[in-house]
């Protein structure tokens, strides 16, 4: 830095190659840093951008004209597309705190009908034992709202509502239905055929439990937007997921959306597995096929409200109390499945009766 | 603005308070019409669907047991069964009844059995 101009603070003449240290609002995904390092570094008068998510800042060297308002506003143009805000000050939080007044309320009106429908008894609408298209259709209507909610339905807002606050679009969810309605499709198809269940072994069910309870509570964490560690998490999420899923959402990932929906598959949800259970008994292509595929078009209508819910209220002004209420459930029903594969793995006694 | 607080912080507390007294309610004890002897060996019948029926179980302990679960056009999680002490896993077909044999020597302590993913569960007290 020249020291000429060091008393005027940041408004140089020309030439001389600058340090600037800018607060970058909006970064939330372990890819972020690279993208706006790669836009900022695209601009000739720019030597060098480094981005850090660990503190939310941004540091160019480069030559520039103006003042350090005029810079960040510059820069701000350039990556305002995808969501971020170059600033002098770090941004305060305005939707901050003071949306758990509402949030928390809100959640736990959710969690408590939640356990509610749970006590209903809506199982024992299920009379018949011999299971028609129709009859699988209602199952899957009755599995939407059931445990299955909190492992799939979980998943379903904690990733729907993390792609939306990320800018994703109506891409990524409508990809994800198709996915899910497709993959159960042929899977249920292929064990219609071959007569043998493509159900994973109780401890690959508790692993995998534990993992989606892991993927919830950090996404879940992140919605909450308040604690700056849980961003330092997510790298060690998987690539994969952290950065296709959540975020490539507005790029051109067509296959992660896709590939988590098929996965839903496999997820452990008791309906599901008993539907699969049923579809091998079929012995046949089409019958598995559209019996599982009935049951995921009942299981439609809630998972799609979720996903194509979040995606709306994510441009609403009340957003941030939409993505604190999410956050919070998606954290209470992740700590729900760790402690119940917990209780199956045997590790502790169960905690929770319906 | 602390009003605000205050009234959400009371729902709050409610809201948790209540969910811990609804979902901790006592589960109901049965032993008369669960268990039967037949030929020394004790039977214990559970019906699982929504949930297992009944709930805590009270049998013998050190006896040969068979564990009778039964399911009619289950086809919730229930239908999962897991009993981690034996280490049984199995996905029970939708209609039918499943027999699991207890040896003497297992027949002690509680017993807990659970779906899949843990939601519902039952509890057999040897004593």
């Amino acid at each position: 830095m020249s020291s000429t101009d060091a008393d005027v603070g940041l408004i140089g003449p020309k030439s001389d190659p600058k340090i600037y240290t800018f607060h970058v609002h909006g970064m939330h995904c372990s890819a972020c840093p690279l993208l706006i390092e790669e836009t900022f570094k695209e601009l000739p008068n720019i030597a060098s951008a480094r981005a850090s998510l660990a503190n939310h800042q941004v540091i160019v060297t480069g030559e520039f004209a103006g003042s350090p308002e005029k810079i960040a506003e510059e820069l701000t143009k350039l990556v305002k597309s995808h969501g971020y805000t170059i600033s002098l000050e770090r941004m305060k939080k305005d939707a901050g705190w003071k949306d758990f007044v509402y949030a928390l309320p809100i959640a736990l009106v959710v969690i408590v009908g939640f356990l509610a429908l749970q006590k209903a008894g809506l199982t024992n609408l299920i009379t018949s034992s011999n299971v028609s298209y129709g009859t699988a259709f209602v199952i899957g209507l009755i599995a939407s709202v059931s445990t299955c909610l909190a492992i799939v339905g979980g998943l379903v807002l904690s990733l729907s509502a993390s792609s939306a606050k990320e800018g994703g679009t109506w891409r990524t969810q409508t990809l994800f239905h198709l996915g899910r309605l497709g993959g159960f499709f042929v899977l249920g198809g292929i064990i219609g055929v071959i007569g043998n269940s493509l159900h994973l072994g109780l401890t690959a069910n508790i692993v995998l439990g534990i993992i989606v309870a892991l993927v919830m509570l950090i996404l879940g964490i992140n919605l909450l937007d308040v604690f700056h560690f849980a961003k330092r998490l997510q790298l060690t999420m998987p690539k994969w997921l952290s950065k296709h899923v959540v975020r490539g959402a507005k790029h051109d990932h067509f296959l992660a959306p896709v590939l988590v929906g098929i996965g839903t598959f496999f997820l452990p949800c008791g309906f599901t597995q008993s539907m699969q259970l049923y579809a091998l008994t079929t012995g046949s292509f089409l019958e598995g096929a559209l019996t599982m595929t009935a049951f995921a078009l009942g299981t439609l209508p809630v998972l799609a409200l979720l996903s194509f819910g979040s995606l709306n209220i994510a441009h609403k002004p009340w957003k941030g109390i939409f993505f604190k209420t999410a956050g919070i459930i998606v954290i209470a029903l992740a700590l729900f499945n760790l402690a119940n594969a917990f209780a199956t793995a045997g590790i502790i006694n169960p905690l929770f009766n319906f | 603005m602390n009003k605000a607080v205050l009234v959400s912080v009371c729902i709050s507390a409610l809201l948790i308070f209540g969910a811990f007294w609804f979902a901790g309610k006592p589960a109901n004890v049965d032993s008369s019409s669960a268990v039967s002897t037949v030929n020394g060996k004790q039977l214990i019948d559970i019906s699982a669907k929504g949930g297992y029926s009944p709930r805590v179980v009270l049998a013998k302990a050190g006896v040969p047991t068979v564990l009778r679960v039964s399911t009619k056009g289950t086809f919730d999680c229930s239908s999962s069964l897991v009993i981690p002490k034996l280490q049984y896993q199995k996905y029970l077909q939708p209609t039918g009844t499943e027999e699991i044999s207890i040896g003497a020597s297992q027949a002690r302590g509680t017993l807990h059995g659970l779906c899949g993913m843990g939601m519902y569960n039952f509890q057999i007290k040897f004593q």
